[in-house]
């Protein structure tokens, strides 16, 4: 579409905007794909509105605060990036966007405080596993309180697990297929460090050695797709000097949202000195099923033993993995690996589940609407268990499928493979 | 008028509407037509926000003018309550669906109340009756997902099925690759509701003077559909799809003359240039033939099996005999993403040029070869990237001229476009198979029909809009100039 983008005074992330919005077409076929559109049926909720959004405001023709409550209602869910046929890098583009955007806007002291809380608390375990716990304590009185101070709580699971000291090295078994770093992730180490035990046990088992190098933090995903571009920098340039791209054979990620940020550090530092070496860190960046779908076509996986009683598993597609990654064949493959899986698709399965980073507590009933949503077409398919590959997800998904009154389980896929191995599936 | 311009001078009357100290959108109105909309409809159904009307200017070709106003009806009543509101505030209305639309139907060509029926999504399935009852607002796709447990489906399917609305189809008479066997969506009305430009709200059925069937590609300009009673069909138990490419544009053309003169009756007939391929494989990557000149995909369906191939061995041999490759498809998924290809054509040319004008005529299948081969070296003459596409079974085709608004010239597009109509128009063609005439190609509108039928269509517009209200700047050429005579405000 055409613009006058005042490029040249924006810098690289100007570039990487204005080429998103010379891209797109305003076909609206990213329409249906968005949740947002989906509850709300304006054009301001949708892909291309927000496009012409933020157009209008790059070109001063538009107040911020009159764009900013509709790019705020924006999951970052990239379904819309998916549908459109005219390839717009939409993700690129709000993410440019918010940074860009930031700085100029007035929030009031609450919020404010709100997001730093939120963006403290993240990217450091031990902190957010401190607060987990103190929310954990708080939950009963979770009725009486604001939606914003209610929304974390509810999300809380009943029990908030111990920590794990994760071992710097885990060796291979056997001979050794490949060498390996792994992103140890934040939240997920104080809501569910199982997740990081499984990854060790089933690449170990598979000849895989493992390095958690010191020194990494937080991917910055949060950081950067809030709009915290200086503290998303800060980050990203921790873990360009923890990880050592030549040193591996793959950078993994078992949680989606981080996978994808990681990947995403070229752009984040488009112009800078760092660019280059975050070219060759996001070239090795790998989600832990595509690393373990490509060593079981390249010799097979050890076998797994035959689950007790055929298993109906409802497959959920992040978003950060389907449509941020286009992983959508290797974790469904991986589980039918293990004799008695079979794989349910969920219907609507590609519209997202509320969770998106931040969103369930920036935008809480929408977060819940869509959650509330998800659980229910989950359930629809009649599964004996739920499988996913993102922390987020899991955490919303289980919320609601217990608000809902239903018992079904949920896993991250690769739990399910450990669980395999152990028998106990 | 410009279409292509960049147009501001209105942004900048609205600004002052929307003072920066305001400090949400969604606060109070801006024009007395949003204050009497909000006191009638509640303020959830109404837009006023700079950032709200901003949105609702374009469709999926044209960016308009920002609208006064917007509001999302939920029911009927809602509609006539908001007609009748900007009677009296005399201001013009355009009505809009999913915006999906490729001639600027949706878009606003003067400051309006934009209708938008997005949220008037209620539909019913009858299945005793073979008929779905859908509010404007029902995506077109809704309704065969809603119909296929009862063993039926909504044969209409235009390109943006997945988005479009019941509403913007009818209003467009949109066609889709199934219009060559089973017709174009306005075939499958059987009854509609609509409000006239009093705020009036009117049920009509076939019969007796087709008043559904003038509203049926009137394009807004003559009343709002509201709801519309769709006949649905039985799903054929059998398809089959091949494909085949040609290493020049009018062999296609004559392939399908041949393989239809031959008795075959495909149930979609397709054909997409070398560029239109191209464009869609670099999006898809599914293995298209990129050095072909032309292709052709055809599905041939039906109850009976035996006939269903012998079709497609008909449409094959045709497609041999003028020099195709054929492909037929191994199984349904193969057909499935050939028709995904398709369907993406569209959007897909936003990779190749940021704007385009999109033609969509029709012309008599005997002259096919010629006309294709004629656009073609219109094209090449030009110096733009033309393409061209298009339901060629039922001569429907869709040059789209490309182009990159800040190198080249609007004027030269348009004129090519020009000539490309009178190409159709020479051969005995049409402007518009599908996408109706909105304000892309109204201008050619004085080529396409002689004075006397131009004079016969503004009596009915003045008879059914007499002060041209209703999506002004559509359709009929001369709104500049409507001559005033005798009106009557409706029938």
């Amino acid at each position: 579409m055409n613009h006058d983008i005042p490029v040249d005074q924006l810098g690289p992330q100007g570039e990487i905007m204005a080429h998103a919005i010379d891209a797109c077409v305003h076909c609206g076929f990213c329409l249906p794909a968005c949740p947002t559109y989906a509850l709300l049926g304006d054009e301001m909720d949708s892909p291309r509105g927000r496009i012409f959004l933020m157009k209008e405001v790059l070109e001063g023709e538009l107040p911020l605060f009159e764009a900013s409550p509709h790019l705020d209602r924006c999951l970052g869910c990239m379904g819309c990036v998916t549908a459109c046929p005219s390839g717009v890098p939409y993700g690129e583009l709000i993410t440019s966007f918010r940074g860009w955007s930031e700085p100029q806007r007035r929030r009031s002291a609450f919020d404010r405080a709100k997001r730093g809380a939120i963006l403290k608390a993240l990217p450091a375990p031990r902190l957010f596993s401190a607060a987990a716990r103190l929310g954990q304590y708080a939950k009963p009185l979770s009725p009486l309180l604001p939606t914003s101070l209610k929304s974390p709580l509810d999300l809380l699971p009943e029990h908030v697990p111990a920590m794990l000291d994760l071992p710097r090295r885990t060796p291979a078994q056997g001979p050794q297929r490949a060498r390996v770093a792994l992103l140890a992730g934040c939240a997920q180490q104080a809501l569910a460090p199982n997740f990081n035990a499984a990854t060790l046990r089933v690449l170990a088992r598979n000849g895989v050695e493992v390095i958690i190098p010191e020194g990494q933090g937080c991917c910055g995903a949060a950081a950067m797709h809030t709009g915290a571009r200086g503290e998303a920098l800060k980050l990203a340039r921790t873990n360009l000097a923890a990880f050592e791209p030549d040193d591996y054979d793959a950078i993994l990620s078992n949680a989606a949202g981080c996978g994808a940020g990681l990947r995403e550090y070229p752009e984040v530092l488009r112009g800078l000195p760092e660019e280059a070496a975050a070219r060759q860190l996001a070239a090795k960046v790998m989600d832990i099923s595509t690393f373990l779908a490509r060593l079981s076509e390249q010799g097979g996986l050890e076998p797994f033993m035959p689950a007790k009683k055929p298993l109906k598993i409802a497959y959920h597609d992040a978003c950060h993995l389907a449509h941020a990654q286009a992983i959508r064949a290797e974790p469904r493959a991986l589980l039918k690996l293990i004799p008695g899986v079979s794989v349910l698709e969920v219907p609507e399965g590609e519209i997202c589940c509320g969770s998106a980073g931040t969103y369930n507590l920036e935008q809480p009933e929408l977060a819940a609407q869509l959650g509330e949503r998800k659980a229910r077409n989950v359930l629809s398919t009649q599964p004996d268990m739920v499988a996913s590959g993102n922390i987020g997800c899991h955490t919303q998904i289980q919320s609601h499928l217990r608000r809902q009154g239903s018992p079904v389980p949920i896993h991250h896929t690769v739990e399910i493979l450990d669980l395999a191995y152990r028998g106990e599936l | 008028m410009n279409l292509f311009s960049r147009k501001r001078p209105e942004k900048l009357a609205l600004n002052t509407n929307a003072p920066v100290t305001k400090p949400r959108s969604t606060d109070a109105p801006h024009s007395p037509l949003a204050s009497e909309l909000t006191r009638l409809l509640g303020p959830q159904k109404v837009l006023s926000g700079l950032g709200e009307r901003l949105n609702y200017r374009y469709d999926a070709i044209l960016v308009g003018e920002t609208p006064l106003c917007v509001v999302l009806p939920e029911s009927t009543q809602d509609v006539a309550l908001a007609v009748k509101a900007a009677k009296a505030a005399g201001v013009p209305i355009v009505g809009r669906g999913a915006a999906s639309g490729l001639s600027g139907g949706a878009a606003p060509l003067k400051e309006s109340l934009v209708i938008s029926f997005t949220r008037m999504t209620r539909l019913e399935i009858f299945p005793e009756r073979r008929e779905a009852r859908a509010q404007a607002g029902v995506v077109t796709l809704a309704v065969s997902e809603a119909a296929r447990p009862h063993g039926l489906v909504y044969p209409p399917d235009p390109a943006s099925f997945r988005t479009s609305t019941i509403g913007g189809n009818l209003g467009e008479n949109a066609g889709g690759p199934m219009c060559f066997k089973y017709g174009v969506s306005g075939d499958y009305v059987r009854a509609m509701q609509f409000v006239d430009v009093d705020g009036e709200v009117h049920e009509l059925r076939r019969d007796a003077y087709d008043l559904a069937g003038l509203m049926i590609g009137s394009e807004g300009t003559l009343g709002f559909i509201t709801e519309a009673t769709l006949r649905l069909t039985p799903p054929p138990r059998f398809t089959r799809t091949l494909m085949s490419h040609f290493p020049e544009v009018g062999q296609a053309a004559e392939a399908v003359s041949q393989a239809i003169a031959a008795g075959a009756v495909p149930a979609k007939l397709e054909f997409m240039d070398k560029a239109c391929t191209n464009a869609v494989e670099d999006y898809l990557h599914i293995g298209l033939p990129r050095e072909a000149e032309a292709v052709l995909l055809v599905d041939t369906d039906g109850e009976d099996l035996a006939t269903v191939e012998e079709e497609l061995a008909l449409v094959e041999s045709a497609c041999l005999a003028h020099g195709g490759t054929v492909r037929r498809a191994a199984d349904d998924t193969e057909s499935a993403a050939l028709w995904r290809a398709r369907r993406s054509i569209s959007p897909a040319l936003g990779r190749i040029r940021p704007q385009r004008m999109n033609e969509d005529i029709v012309v008599p299948r005997s002259v096919l070869a010629e006309v294709v081969r004629e656009i073609r070296a219109l094209g090449e003459a030009s110096g733009f990237h033309l393409v061209q596409f298009g339901h060629i079974g039922d001569g429907n085709l869709h040059p789209n001229i490309l182009f990159d608004p800040r190198r080249e010239s609007a004027e030269q597009v348009h004129e090519l476009a020009y000539q490309v109509a009178l190409v159709a128009l020479r051969h005995g063609g049409v402007l518009s198979g599908e996408h109706g005439i909105g304000a892309m190609k109204r201008s050619f509108m004085r080529d396409a029909l002689d004075s006397v039928t131009l004079e016969a269509l503004w009596n009915v517009k003045r008879a059914l809009d007499s002060q041209e209200r209703l999506n002004p700047g559509k359709v009929l050429p001369g709104d500049a100039d409507l001559p005033h005579q005798d009106t009557h405000a409706h029938p």
